[in-house]
């Protein structure tokens, strides 16, 4: 061969002042959003506990009774603001033939329901939200326990029927454990390490200190009882404390912990649970003193259930705190939820994630975008239940497609029907998942229609152009990578980073930089070169 | 031992190197020397014959151009006088919307290669679905009616149909080429995906080599039974020719030269890529970037 074949000059070589540009680009979007973020957290002492979002819990209560069409009457105690928990939005169901009432009893607040003639299954539905704080103290080591207290504190130093203060075991328990002397450190810290250290025995039904104490095993209402018996006879006022722990989920079981006055402060212990002059946020108090939750009319069939769920929101300081640039502000101006402003910003967060499948990895998606925003509608449904609405969604495409194939339609018009489709396949979804039971998947008529009819228009599309086989190995790719923006996007820790810090999104664009002129293969390309790649090393 | 696992691994990342993968192919040799707006002019087919023409690049006979849905009957009407000839899309990709029509019935409508018929009217159908861009996402389209290419000898009777060769041009210089044939399990398609073969093309000297069907090793074509490497491919040089002619013609840097090879003229351009594909390397068993290295030292020797 004399051909004349002078050949390629490494290309990227001759865009030696691209290439200067591209890495100024890249630099300004690594090294701007840290300057930022350093000059907030160094300069404006902005803290990143200020802006850290909070746990809004929405509680539930249900109760059941059966009236028999006569008298009946249900107390129980509702929870009150203080500087540890803000409750509001309380609210309370009609009830047939029931009135309601709140009285104060003492520090506690109680809701009655009562009527002359109830009906069998009569349901009683109170609602309320507590945005609570957690709550924990230092006790000075010097302080000592006082000779006296002012007198409204009497009643919590004397002993009770179920706290027996003055009971000779009581007291020889408390030289035992040396809690009779010493600092009020000392002693409270003896009260709690007894208390805290028997076996927890979850019993249903009450328990007195005494019991407790002989039993050397107790419940969390047994050990609360003793533990203010000991702290009592020693000289230190304490009380019970019941309420709730708000964890997600339906429950009928409600605990008791207990709070002791230490200069001037009541301070907290959960001797159950292993928290020492502390509880965390999710403890919500319900009452103080040695109470029943409920009170009702016998022969009622009384039954009943917490349901508790939560979300975050943001704390109130951060608010206030972003100056300039404040998109919470602006949310609360415009009426919208949190919920939605994280959505948008981790959005671009889920678009990355899609590049870093599609770009690095080689997994087929619909779309840029698409993934990121079904895994952002599947927040509400959850990421299973997200999935299986997708693949009902894309399957009643297909029967839809498959059966207009004959009429030989236009595009739009087609698509047109596809989306009536797509709507009735989620109503139809949402009718029989609720027939069923299965409230969750009812949910799926949540799903933003735009996101569904773009969905379905792409799977069309890939079904008609590149057949079915690609069109479910695109389907496969989009489920896998909407599950790993779902994880992502839903990670709280980057939500807070995010809300906290927007400029971090400069790290999103910079990371995108660098994707767009990554010229790495793609893990499925080593798949496909395989041959190329292997026979080579052995070669 | 472990030395000889380092050498391995330094020989995996040469190697590694030399095979180019989509996000390479688009930054160093898509975006380098393609401009994003010279794509459509290389997409559409009329466009791209009608430069090719102006350059004087051998290409196949136009026989006529319908742009429009109320000249569909102009276009059918224009065909009375030919016996066989090739409707297509000038914007449509992987094959779809191609009608060859093969030799005229005695009752005066046509046959098609697969043996179906046409009659004028459904040939003016399929024109107007053309127009109306049922091949191209409804976006309007030109119908292309061109003569059908009388493949060389060789071609024929490797295949028992057509074929066409591709050859990667960089910068005006042809480094690597492949010979795609159809097959009945592609539906008398060339490409790839399709289901038809791919046979590796010596760029020095245009002899075939060892070939591939859907990512498989083969050595016959499974419809003639005829062996498929150790070939001589006709006009090599004249096939380099045209492929940089083409190359010079049209406002691409790095392009795909598609070329058939007609029994008397030789070859013929019949469309280029601005975006081609990689399964080229596999086909050859050699990646792009060897394939531009040896191009490299051939040159300085």
């Amino acid at each position: 061969m004399t051909m004349d074949r002078a050949v390629p000059e490494p290309p990227v070589a001759s865009r030696r002042d691209l290439d200067l540009g591209y890495r100024l680009t890249l630099a300004f979007f690594v090294i701007a959003p840290t300057v930022l973020v350093a000059y907030k957290l160094l300069v404006n002492d902005y803290s990143l506990s200020k802006i850290l979002p909070r746990r809004d819990f929405s509680v539930t209560l249900t109760m059941n009774l059966d009236g028999h069409d006569g008298r009946a009457n249900v107390e129980t105690f509702v929870p009150r603001s203080d500087e540890n928990q803000v409750i509001a939005e309380t609210r309370s169901n009609d009830v047939a033939n029931m009135q309601v009432r709140t009285e104060s009893a003492g520090a506690n607040r109680i809701s009655v329901w009562s009527g002359a003639s109830v009906p069998d299954e009569t349901q009683i539905v109170y609602s309320f939200r507590v945005l609570p704080t957690g709550r924990s103290y230092r006790i000075d080591p010097e302080l000592q326990v006082p000779d006296r207290y002012p007198s409204a504190l009497s009643s919590y130093l004397i002993g009770s029927e179920a706290i027996q203060v003055d009971s000779p075991e009581v007291l020889q328990t408390l030289r035992q454990i040396g809690a009779d002397e010493g600092t009020l450190l000392h002693r409270i810290q003896k009260i709690y390490n007894l208390t805290s250290g028997f076996p927890i025995r979850p019993f249903k039904g009450m328990t007195d200190a005494l019991t407790a104490l002989r039993l050397g095993e107790a419940s969390c209402n047994g050990k609360s009882r003793l533990f203010v018996a000991l702290a009592r006879a020693t000289g230190i006022p304490a009380r019970l404390v019941g309420g709730l722990i708000m964890t997600s989920g339906s429950k009928r079981i409600s605990h008791q912990w207990v709070e002791a006055y230490v200069a001037g402060h009541w301070v907290p212990f959960g001797p159950t649970n292993g928290h020492f002059a502390k509880v965390p946020e999710r403890y919500l108090v319900l009452y103080r003193g040695d109470e029943s939750l409920f009170r009702h009319s016998s022969d009622i069939n009384f039954d009943y259930s917490y349901n508790i769920s939560s979300k975050m929101v943001p704390a109130p300081e951060a608010r206030t705190a972003f100056g300039a640039f404040n998109l919470w502000a602006l949310f609360d101006r415009l009426e919208m939820p949190f919920g939605l402003l994280q959505t948008i910003l981790m959005l671009p967060v889920g678009a990355l994630i899609v590049v870093f499948f599609r770009n690095v990895i080689g997994m087929p998606t619909y779309g840029t975008f698409l993934p990121a925003l079904i895994a952002a509608a599947a927040k509400g449904t959850g990421l299973g239940w997200g999935m299986l609405s997708v693949i009902l969604i894309i399957g009643a495409v297909s029967i839809a497609r498959w059966l207009m194939q004959r009429l030989h339609l236009l595009h739009s018009p087609s698509l047109a029907i596809l989306l009536t489709a797509v709507v009735a396949s989620m109503l139809l979804s949402s009718l029989a998942a609720e027939q069923m039971g299965l409230s969750q998947l009812a949910r799926v008529s949540f799903f933003p229609i735009a996101v569904m009819a773009i969905a379905a228009e792409r799977f069309y599309l890939s079904l008609a152009e590149r057949g079915v086989r690609d069109a479910i190995t695109q389907l496969t790719g989009t489920l896998v990578v909407v599950a790993a923006c779902f994880v992502v996007m839903n990670s709280l820790a980057l939500q807070i980073l995010v809300s906290g810090f927007p400029e971090v999104m400069a790290y999103v664009v910079a990371a995108n930089l660098y994707l767009g002129r990554w010229i790495g293969l793609r893990v499925s390309e080593y798949l496909r070169f395989r041959g190329l790649l292997g026979t080579e090393v052995e070669a | 031992m472990m030395s000889s696992f380092l050498s391995k691994l330094r020989v995996l990342l040469a190697k590694r190197e030399s095979v180019y993968g989509i996000n390479r192919r688009n930054v160093e040799l898509v975006y380098a020397h393609n401009q994003r707006g010279d794509y459509p002019t290389a997409d559409d087919k009329d466009l791209c014959k009608r430069m090719l023409a102006e350059c004087g690049v051998p290409i196949p006979r136009t026989l006529h151009v319908c742009a429009n849905l109320y000249e569909a009957h102009l276009a059918v009407d224009s065909l009375d006088v030919y016996d066989d000839f090739v409707i297509k899309p000038a914007n449509s990709s992987g094959g779809n919307g191609i009608i060859v029509i093969k030799r005229r019935n005695p009752n005066g409508t046509w046959e098609g290669s697969g043996g179906k018929s046409y009659t004028k009217k459904a040939l003016q159908r399929h024109i107007a679905n053309i127009v109306f861009g049922a091949f191209s996402n409804d976006e309007a389209d030109k119908a292309i009616i061109e003569e059908r290419v009388n493949f060389h000898p060789i071609l024929q009777e490797l295949s028992g149909g057509g074929g066409d060769l591709r050859v990667l041009v960089l910068k005006g210089n042809p480094f690597q080429a492949m010979l795609r044939l159809p097959t009945t399990a592609s539906g008398g398609r060339a490409n790839l995906h399709q289901g038809a073969i791919g046979v590796a093309v010596d760029i020095d000297n245009g002899k075939t080599g060892q070939a591939q069907i859907s990512g498989r090793n083969l050595k016959i074509h499974p419809d003639t039974g005829n062996q498929l490497s150790g070939i001589q491919l006709p006009h090599w040089e004249r096939v380099l020719e045209t492929a940089k002619a083409a190359a010079a013609a049209m406002p691409l840097g790095y392009l795909g030269v598609d070329i058939l090879m007609e029994a008397t003229r030789g070859p013929l351009v019949v469309e280029v890529n601005a975006r081609p594909g990689l399964e080229i390397q596999n086909v050859n068993n050699c990646g792009i970037g060897s394939a531009m290295e040896k191009g490299i030292r051939v040159a300085t020797t």
